[in-house]
């Protein structure tokens, strides 16, 4: 692998949020990880609820291993990941056209409200239990989002 | 005075209150402003452009019952709010709401899902939100709002409303018109406690100018009913059954409504559309799950889960 190509990963990594970074081209496969000691632990602490969780849109219980493997494939932003509490519809406002609770970058507070999930017509305000700044919003506003679904990484 | 309907002179309801005919003038001009209809005939007086009853915390609370009263409801009876769901969770802000109920005679910014208003007529209508402090955490409560469509279909039936429904998840339904609604608020953390404030509306007696606004097909309970329900006694009904249907649904869960939701259940068996947040979804609604998420089956025969969306009858093609 070119030893450019290289840095240039590393710089992609630097500017990011990301904790780490694995490309594979062929045979040859490189994994540059900015905090190694701390990502893996937080895969894990998520990962296990979202086993249970059932696939996007439908509870087919069939669906449910699969969506298991695909988030313990799926690398977070280093930082304390706020999970979904419920199934249901992710809202970043708190009405359409109004301006987000928060954004990346943003400072917030233990008790701020930091988004809406929906279901059945209850409109649950979700808390941040963490004081930090927002490094990763993992959610599209008006997405399906499952039980235990990291939806923020706040640091 | 005016609640009769009748015409009253300025002269009149200045001698009764004890106030100058320039007083009732401004009185009469402040009704106004909060969307009450008044009509004024030089030579006979006031009249209300629809007879109207107002809101009566004593009234109301002789129709809460043993359950109610249990429950320790408070009431905060408000003439203009922006919305009651806003009221108590402004007051929980301060102090403990757990039981408190805010029934409003007009709102600002009622609200309905996500962005959409709840139109109201002023002092006609039922405005209604009660808080309630759940110990089980708002990943336990799904079902709750099923159950609150329960309980209000209970309380206009104990005021003699029957055949209405429930259109998932808790839409009040009579005839394929919507009678009224729910939303609920939800404050706390997901596994600790959590404080509910659930918001219904109930149509008693629409206006066109609010009518207008809401484009889909609705009812009033005057069409139902022929006259016009008493206001108080659904008011208290309502947290009647709600306060008892908090107190039920803590023990027992969503459990205890769901033979009945089923039986309300206006869609059972027919074919519907879902609006989802990848679009459109077909298939005959089949009830619902014990977390009281939709179940359909669609054409393959295979049944779906859902939590989220707005469903509509769809006419057999």
């Amino acid at each position: 692998m070119d030893i450019r190509k290289v840095k240039k990963l590393i710089e992609m990594l630097e500017e990011s949020s990301l904790a780490e970074i694995e490309i594979q081209e062929g045979e040859e496969s490189i994994r540059i990880s900015r905090t190694s000691s701390v990502a893996p632990a937080v895969a894990t602490t998520y990962a296990a609820p979202a086993a249970f969780a059932p696939a996007p849109g439908a509870a087919a219980p069939a669906a449910a291993a699969e969506a298991g493997q695909e988030a313990e494939g799926a690398e977070l932003p280093a930082g304390h990941p706020v999970p979904s509490p419920m199934v249901g519809t992710f809202y970043r406002a708190p009405s359409p056209g109004a301006t987000p609770f928060v954004e990346i970058g943003n400072q917030v507070k233990v008790g701020d409200t930091l988004c809406i999930i929906e279901a059945m017509k209850m409109l649950n305000e979700i808390e941040s239990d963490k004081a930090g700044v927002i490094r990763a919003i993992l959610k599209e506003n008006g997405q399906p989002v499952e039980y235990g679904e990291p939806l923020f990484v706040i640091e | 005075m005016l609640a009769d309907g009748a015409f009253h002179s300025g002269t009149d309801i200045g001698r009764a209150l004890g106030v100058s005919r320039a007083a009732v003038n401004k009185c009469i001009k402040s009704l106004t402003e909060m969307g009450l209809e008044v009509h004024r005939v030089s030579g006979r007086g006031y009249r209300l452009g629809e007879p109207c009853v107002p809101l009566d915390r004593q009234e109301i609370e002789g129709h809460l019952g043993p359950e109610g009263t249990q429950a320790a409801v408070a009431f905060h009876i408000v003439e203009e709010i922006d919305s009651t769901n806003g009221y108590l969770l402004r007051l929980a802000e301060s102090r403990s709401v757990s039981g408190h109920v805010c029934v409003a005679e007009s709102q600002t910014h009622g609200r309905g899902r996500r962005g959409r208003d709840w139109l109201a007529t002023p002092y006609q209508n039922i405005m209604l939100s009660i808080a309630w402090q759940l110990q089980a955490g708002a990943a336990a409560i799904s079902g709750l709002s099923l159950a609150a469509g329960v309980a209000i279909v209970r309380a206009l039936r104990d005021c003699g409303v029957a055949g209405v429904g429930l259109k998932w998840p808790n839409d009040l339904i009579w005839q394929e018109r919507k009678l009224g609604g729910v939303l609920v608020d939800i404050r706390g953390e997901a596994t600790g406690p959590c404080l509910v404030v659930l918001g219904a509306g109930v149509n008693v007696k629409l206006r066109h100018r609010e009518a207008d606004g809401i484009g889909r097909p609705w009812v009033d309970l005057r069409a139902i009913a022929g006259d016009t329900p008493d206001r108080n006694r659904l008011a208290g009904l309502m947290a009647r059954h709600l306060a008892a249907m908090f107190r039920q649904f803590e023990q027992e869960g969503f459990a205890a409504f769901w033979p009945e939701w089923e039986r309300l259940h206006v869609h059972a068996g027919k074919p519907v559309r879902l609006l989802v947040a990848e679009g459109e979804v077909h298939g005959h609604a089949e009830g619902v799950d014990r977390h009281g998420g939709l179940l359909l089956r669609d054409a393959a025969g295979k049944q779906q889960v859902f939590h989220a969306g707005e469903v509509s009858l769809r006419q057999a093609s």
